[in-house]
C-alpha cells in the first residue's frame, strides 16, 4: 500500500488530532486504506470515459484536471469590470454547484459506506477515531477539488485584483465549503429519516446522472459564452437574492472593496458568516443520530405505488412483443434499465444529450438563417437525427450490468431463441427511453416546423428502428445485460464510431428524398416495408450463442 | 481444571426495542469461559440484535452488558481487543488484497503490520489460499471470502469469539478443519458465540445451547439436557417444538399443490 502525500502532509497535524483524543495512528491506517480503496474505483467525472486500469493511479487525480479547466473558464469573469457582487457571485456559484454535486456523486460512498459498521465499529476503535477519519477523509477529496476549481481564477484574482481580494476569497472559499459539507450531510440525514436508503441512494444516482449531463453541456456552454463576454453586468438588490448562498458570500467583497454600505449588505454579510457556522453546529449534534440512521441503509425496501400509470406500460408491452419469451425479455429489460443504477448512470446521460443535440444543430442552423421564419421553412429539421446519437453507446450498454453474474438465468433457462431476448430488450430500449425523448423533441420541432413535417418525423422514427437494429450488430453475441462493466474498454466506444458515422447517411438519403416531388412519401413507404423486415431477419441469433 | 472458570460475559435484564417493537425482552445470561455457546433462534427472535450490542455496534438498550467483568458503556473500546467477530454478510473491503486487508484489520487490534501479515499468510496456506494472497477480495468465491473473514476474526488470538454462520460457503473438508479448530480453542479456554441456522452442526459442536424466540431465551443447557426435558430426538425437532412450530405438514403440502397447479 502506497505511502499517500496527502496523508504524510497530515502528519503535521498529528498534535492537534491526539489533542482531541483521537487515535492519530489508527485513523491515518484507515484513510490509508480508504485512499487505496478509491484509487480503485472511478469519479462520476471520469466515468464517461472509464476503461480497464488495473493500476492503482488515482482516477480521482485525473479527474482534477478537468476541474481545473472549468477554473480556467472562470477566469473571464474576473474581468467583468470591478463590481465583485456580480463577479464573485457568479464565480461562486459555479463552485457551489460544482462542489455540491462532486460531494453528492463522489463522496456518498465515504458518507455512507455501511461496511464501515461491521469492520471498523466492531473493531477496538473509539467512535470518535471513526467519525474523525471520515471527517479527515472528505476534507482531503475537498480540498483537492477546491484547490483545482479555485487556484487559477485565486492567482489571476489577486494579481486583477489586489491582495486584499485574494485573501477574501480564501476566506469565503473556506466558508462555502463548511456549508457544503454540513448541508449535505444534514439532506443525506433528512432523506434517510425520512424516506430510507433505497430513496437516498435514487437522490444520489440522479445527482450524479445530472453531474454527466452538466459536464457535457458544460462545454457546449462554455464555449459559446465568450459571445456574451462584453455583457452589461450590474447588480441591483432585491429580496430574492437573499436566498442564493453564493450572493451572501460576495456581500463581504462589496462592502470591503466597493465601499458599499446599507443594510442589504450587512444582512448578507451576516448571513455569509452565520449560515455555515450555525449550519456546521447542527451537523455536529445530529451525527450521533446520522450514525443510526446509516443503519437504514442496509434495509432495501421500498413503498411501491404508482399502480394506474404501469397499466399502460403493460398494455404496451404486449402490444409490441409477439411471443411469451419476447415479452418476458422485455420486462426485464425495462426493469433493468428503470431500476440498476449504474447502468442509469451510464444510459441516461445519452439521454440527455439525445434530446439536447438536435437544438444545438438548429441553434447553428438558426444563426445561420437569421431570422425564425427562415428557419422554420427551411429543411433544418432533420436536425433531429441528431437525436440517433445515443444509440449506438447506449445499445453496447445493454450488454453489461453490475449484477453480470445472474446471467446464468439464460443458460439454465430453456429459451430455444435467443432472438427474442434481443428483439424484447431491444424493444423496452426504444419504447421506455429512446421513444419519450423523441417524442418531446418532435412536439417542439412540430412547433417550429409546421405539421408539414409530420411525415419526416414519422421516417425518422422508422429509421430508428432500423438502426437500433443494425447497432445490435455491434455487441454481437453477447447477451443483454451479461458482462460486468469492469469488462468494457476503450476499444468499446471506438467499436460505436462506423455505427455512429451511419447517421449522416440517413440524414443525406432523407435530405435527397426532400428534394424530389413526393420522394418523402415514396420514402416513407420503403421504410414502412423495409424496417419489418429487418427486424426479421437482421436479428436472427442461433440458440447455442 | 482445578480453578472455577471465569464469567466471561454477562446480561443482565437487556431490554431493547426498535420503536414499539420489542425485540430483546429482559434477557438474563452467564457464559463462561471455555463454553462454546450455540445461539439459536428464528428470523428476527433477536439474535443478531443481541450480538450486535455485545460488539458495540448498538448503544441504545436498557439492562446491563458486562464482557470480561466490565460494563460496556463505561469501557466501550478496549474489550474489543479480545475479541473476534465474523460477520454474517461478507461485509469486507474487496477492494484490497486478502494481505492488505488482513494487515489492515490486524493493525486495528494493536499488532505489528509486519508480524500480522506473516501470520494472515501462514493461515491463508492452511485453507489453500496462499496463491491469491494478493488478488483482490472482490475476485474470490463465497468461501474464499468467508476463510478470509475467519481469519481475520481469528488473527489477534481474541479470547471470545461471535460467529455469525461462520461456515457458510465452506466446502466439507474446510468446515472439518474449522470445528477441529473451535473445539481446540474453546479448550484453551477461550469462548465462542456461535449463531447459526444450520441445527446439525450447532447440535455437534456446541457445549451449551442457547435458544432465543421472541426476544426471550426459552431453552437453555446441553444439548443432552434439551432432549431430556423435550423427549425429542433432533435438535431441529426440539427447536420446532419449542419455537411452536407444527404446521410445516400443511405447509409444504400447499406449496406443492401451488407449484403444480396449472399443469395439465
Amino acid at each position: 500500500m502506497k505511502n499517500f502525500k496527502s496523508l504524510q502532509l497530515l502528519d503535521v497535524f498529528k498534535g492537534l488530532f491526539e489533542k482531541a483524543d483521537i487515535d492519530y495512528s489508527t485513523m491515518r491506517r484507515i484513510l490509508q486504506v480508504k485512499l487505496t480503496m478509491d484509487g480503485r474505483r472511478t469519479s462520476t467525472v471520469m466515468s464517461q470515459n472509464m476503461g480497464k486500469s488495473k493500476s492503482d493511479s488515482n482516477q480521482f487525480l485525473k479527474s482534477l484536471w478537468f476541474y481545473a479547466f472549468i477554473g480556467l473558464t472562470l477566469v473571464p469573469i474576473l474581468f467583468f469590470g470591478e463590481n465583485y457582487m456580480f463577479q464573485v457571485s457568479l464565480v461562486l456559484g459555479v463552485f457551489m454547484f460544482l462542489i455540491m454535486t462532486t460531494m453528492i456523486s463522489d463522496f456518498s460512498s465515504v458518507l455512507l459506506d455501511v461496511r464501515d459498521q461491521t469492520i471498523l465499529g466492531t473493531r477496538p476503535i473509539t467512535s470518535k477515531t471513526i467519525s474523525a477519519s471520515k471527517a479527515v477523509h472528505v476534507t482531503i477529496y475537498l480540498f483537492f477539488v477546491t484547490a483545482a476549481i479555485i487556484s487559477i481564477p485565486l492567482i489571476i484574482g489577486t494579481i486583477r485584483h489586489g491582495v486584499l481580494f485574494g485573501l477574501l476569497l480564501v476566506f469565503t472559499i473556506l466558508l462555502s465549503n463548511l456549508f457544503i459539507v454540513a448541508i449535505t450531510a444534514m439532506l443525506y440525514y433528512l432523506i434517510l429519516k425520512f424516506f430510507g436508503g433505497e430513496r437516498l441512494r435514487d437522490m444520489i444516482n440522479y445527482v450524479q446522472i445530472g453531474l454527466s449531463i452538466t459536464i457535457v453541456l458544460g462545454y457546449q456552454v462554455v464555449a459559446r459564452a465568450f459571445e456574451f463576454v462584453d455583457l452589461e453586468a450590474t447588480f441591483t438588490p432585491e429580496w430574492w437574492t437573499l436566498f442564493l448562498p453564493p450572493v451572501w458570500f460576495s456581500a463581504q467583497f462589496a462592502i470591503v472593496l466597493n465601499g458599499e454600505a446599507g443594510i442589504y449588505y450587512y444582512v448578507l454579510t451576516a448571513l455569509a458568516l452565520l449560515v455555515p457556522i450555525l449550519s456546521f453546529v447542527a451537523y455536529m449534534k445530529i451525527l450521533p443520530a446520522y450514525e443510526e440512521n446509516l443503519v437504514k441503509l442496509m434495509d432495501q425496501t421500498t413503498k411501491v405505488s404508482k399502480r394506474g400509470r404501469f397499466d399502460l406500460f403493460k398494455r404496451i408491452a404486449s402490444f409490441v412483443t409477439r411471443s411469451k419469451e419476447e415479452h418476458a425479455f422485455y420486462h426485464f429489460a425495462e426493469k433493468m434499465l428503470k431500476n440498476e443504477r449504474e447502468l442509469k448512470l451510464k444510459i441516461y446521460p445519452s439521454l440527455g444529450f439525445a434530446m439536447i443535440f438536435p437544438f444545438v444543430f438548429l441553434y447553428n442552423n438558426y444563426t445561420a438563417a437569421g431570422s425564425f421564419e427562415a428557419l422554420g421553412s427551411g429543411r433544418s429539421y432533420l436536425s433531429i437525427y441528431a437525436a440517433l446519437m445515443m444509440i449506438p453507446g447506449v445499445v453496447i450498454m445493454l450488454q453489461y450490468s453490475s449484477k453480470s453474474k445472474g446471467a446464468w438465468i439464460y443458460h439454465v433457462s430453456p429459451v430455444t431463441d435467443l432472438t427474442n431476448s434481443i428483439k424484447g430488450t431491444l424493444k423496452a430500449l426504444i419504447v421506455r427511453l429512446f421513444l419519450p425523448v423523441y417524442i418531446a423533441v418532435s412536439v417542439i420541432y412540430l412547433v417550429i416546423f409546421g405539421v408539414r413535417i409530420l411525415p419526416d418525423l414519422l421516417i425518422v422514427l422508422l429509421v430508428t428502428l432500423t438502426y437500433s437494429a443494425i447497432c445490435f450488430k455491434i455487441i454481437k453475441g453477447t447477451l443483454p445485460f451479461s458482462e460486468p462493466f469492469e469488462s468494457w474498454s476503450q476499444s468499446d466506444g471506438w467499436k460505436t464510431l462506423p455505427f455512429a458515422l451511419l447517421i449522416p447517411v440517413f440524414g443525406l438519403i432523407h435530405f435527397g428524398a426532400t428534394l424530389i416531388p413526393f420522394g418523402v412519401w415514396i420514402y416513407l413507404a420503403v421504410t414502412l416495408v423495409v424496417t419489418p423486415l429487418i427486424w426479421k431477419y437482421g436479428l436472427k441469433r442461433s440458440p447455442s450463442s | 481444571m482445578d480453578k472455577k472458570p471465569d464469567r466471561v460475559l454477562s446480561l443482565k435484564g437487556l431490554t431493547k426495542r426498535y420503536g414499539d417493537k420489542l425485540v430483546l425482552d429482559d434477557i438474563d445470561l452467564d457464559v463462561y469461559e471455555g463454553q462454546i455457546i450455540g445461539y439459536i433462534g428464528p428470523n428476527g427472535a433477536g439474535k443478531s440484535t443481541t450480538v450486535k450490542i455485545m460488539l458495540g455496534l448498538e448503544a441504545t438498550y436498557a439492562g446491563e452488558v458486562e464482557i470480561f467483568g466490565e460494563n460496556i458503556k463505561q469501557n466501550n473500546v478496549d474489550y474489543k481487543y479480545r475479541i473476534g467477530y465474523v460477520p454474517e454478510m461478507a461485509d469486507l473491503y474487496d477492494n484490497l488484497s486478502a494481505r492488505e486487508y488482513l494487515s489492515f484489520t490486524g493493525e486495528l487490534y494493536g499488532m505489528d503490520a509486519e508480524q500480522a501479515e506473516t501470520k494472515a499468510r501462514a493461515l491463508m496456506g492452511i485453507f489453500d489460499l496462499e496463491e491469491v494472497f494478493d488478488s483482490r477480495i472482490s475476485s474470490y468465491s463465497k468461501g474464499m471470502k468467508q476463510k478470509v473473514l475467519l481469519i481475520s476474526s481469528l488473527l489477534h488470538d481474541p479470547d471470545l469469539l461471535f460467529l455469525d454462520e461462520p461456515i457458510n460457503g465452506l466446502d466439507a473438508n474446510s468446515v472439518m478443519i474449522f470445528k477441529e479448530i473451535l473445539a481446540k480453542l474453546s479448550e484453551q479456554g477461550k469462548t465462542i458465540f456461535y449463531s447459526s441456522h444450520i441445527m446439525e452442526v450447532v447440535e455437534k459442536i456446541s457445549s451449551r445451547i442457547l435458544l432465543l424466540n421472541e426476544g426471550k431465551i426459552v431453552a437453555d443447557g446441553s444439548f443432552g439436557e434439551l432432549r431430556q426435558q423435550n423427549k425429542e430426538g433432533s435438535l431441529e425437532e426440539i427447536f420446532n417444538q419449542l419455537t411452536g412450530f407444527k404446521e410445516y405438514k400443511d405447509l409444504s403440502e400447499e406449496f406443492v399443490q401451488i407449484v403444480q397447479r396449472d399443469k395439465r
